[in-house]
């Protein structure tokens, strides 16, 4: 298996069995998962587009997790970073520009993800950019419907046409295209590729909660109002700001339910990073296997991930 | 002229290249309605420069579209003698007139040889249709 080297300075390296079956393409592959550390914007950009440079047929598939070591803006491939003096705060952030398309990321409090599907010499992995974006999100909005959120995939769109694209919001989690993940009327996931003839780079981020350099936005934690559970609904509900709750950003929100009584804390494990992490991975992973038939050796995560 | 897709010659990549008899050394480039409809929504195009030197299979221009953006591989070598500018505020016309309306750049070849490594439209048409 080669990997380019970047990537053995930065990530913890997780290799995938060879498939002792046939995939769903006919093309055996093999699949890696990769967990960085915060990095600076430009260390993450430079792996995945190394990912993307070097990949060749013999490449894994590769399913990248990883965060940003300070609030950094990313601008979709095409866009101008003068655009971002519209929104109020943005203009101040370090910034990286995509080789994915789509709209701008504030990378604070989200995860971001990466897939490589590295082309084979029998058949190209490309075919219709919707198939991996339904997926992915698909495979998130089952599982978070599994864990009592109202997720679902938008089907609706803002999609900008190239006589309009001034018109679509400049960020990302603003936009609507039909198969972005939303839960009520908030966007929680999308993605954006990159298409080469080495192989396809599909970017995405899951919006965590709230981050005050754009107050417009909300993330799942503040979206937890919408949990089934009274005593939850009753511990997260500030009347005053809806569905923001001040106890849960100054206090975490299994103390702050603790606090207030709750007997039973359904949601504790979606406001740690690293169960959050391990909770993309199983979406990644799940999702991919509808379109390449990849099998993973990182059973550990599974096996401690409180999702399962 | 009318530019006829059973004429051309293609990528695998889904470029198509024309060469009309009244020039024979300039080659017209564009995408072909295979690639336009897999594609679906353009929403921006990232031309060559006039002047700039292409090389037959690598790449001279993006393509974004439900943000994926594409690159688009040349089919010859030479030099960019001319872009279709208003092309890329016209995105949508791609869709129905990916040929005669939809060139993308005019090449100077400077090996027009490289013509006859490309795919015919049978070669190519089967490759759409088994894709």
């Amino acid at each position: 298996m080669s990997l380019p080297s970047v990537l053995t300075k930065f990530s913890v390296l997780q290799e995938g069995a060879p498939l002792d079956g046939a995939s769903l393409q006919g093309i055996p592959r093999e699949g890696v998962v990769l967990i960085d550390p915060p990095l600076s914007g430009e260390t993450n950009m430079a792996i995945d587009e190394a990912l993307l440079r070097d990949a060749t047929p013999e490449s894994p598939v590769v399913l990248r997790v990883y965060r940003w070591e300070q609030p950094t803006l990313s601008l979709g491939h095409f866009q101008s970073w003068d655009d971002c003096r519209a929104v109020p705060g943005l203009s101040d952030l370090p910034w990286v520009r995509r080789k994915t398309g789509g709209g701008a990321i504030v990378h604070d409090q989200e995860i971001t993800y990466s897939i490589l599907i590295p082309e084979t010499r029998n058949k190209s992995s490309k075919g219709h950019s919707e198939l991996l974006y339904r997926a992915i999100h698909g495979s998130a909005v089952e599982n978070l419907q599994r864990l009592g959120w109202d997720a679902k995939l938008s089907e609706t769109c803002t999609c900008s046409t190239a006589t309009n694209q001034k018109e679509e919001p400049f960020l990302c989690f603003s936009r609507r295209s039909p198969v972005d993940l939303i839960i009520g009327t908030d966007k929680i996931m999308g993605s954006a590729q990159r298409r080469t003839s080495a192989g396809l780079l599909q970017h995405g981020s899951l919006l965590i909660r709230h981050s005050p350099t754009t107050p417009e936005l909300i993330g799942l934690s503040e979206l937890i109002t919408q949990f089934p559970s009274k005593l939850v609904q009753e511990g997260f509900r500030d009347d005053s700001v809806g569905s923001y709750n001040k106890d849960m950003r100054e206090k975490g929100l299994h103390d702050a339910l603790m606090e207030r009584g709750c007997e039973k804390v359904v949601a504790t494990a979606p406001f740690d990073q690293t169960a959050w992490v391990n909770f993309l991975i199983l979406v990644l992973k799940k999702g991919l296997s509808q379109i390449v038939n990849c099998r993973w050796q990182d059973r550990n995560l599974d096996e401690h991930s409180v999702f399962m | 002229m009318s530019i006829l897709p059973e004429e051309l010659r293609y990528l695998e990549s889904h470029e198509w290249v024309s060469v009309s008899n009244e020039t024979p050394g300039i080659a017209t480039v564009g995408i072909s309605a295979f690639a336009v409809a897999e594609l679906t929504d353009l929403v921006f195009m990232a031309l060559p420069k006039v002047g700039q030197s292409v090389s037959a299979g690598h790449e001279f221009g993006e393509v974004e579209s439900v943000k994926a953006v594409s690159p688009m591989y040349s089919p010859v070598s030479g030099t960019v003698v001319e872009i279709h500018s208003e092309l890329v505020n016209n995105l949508e016309s791609l869709s129905v007139d990916p040929y005669d309306g939809g060139w993308i750049m005019k090449v100077q070849m400077s090996d027009p040889s490289e013509l006859a490594r490309l795919l015919d439209w049978t070669s190519y048409k089967h490759q759409c249709d088994n894709a």
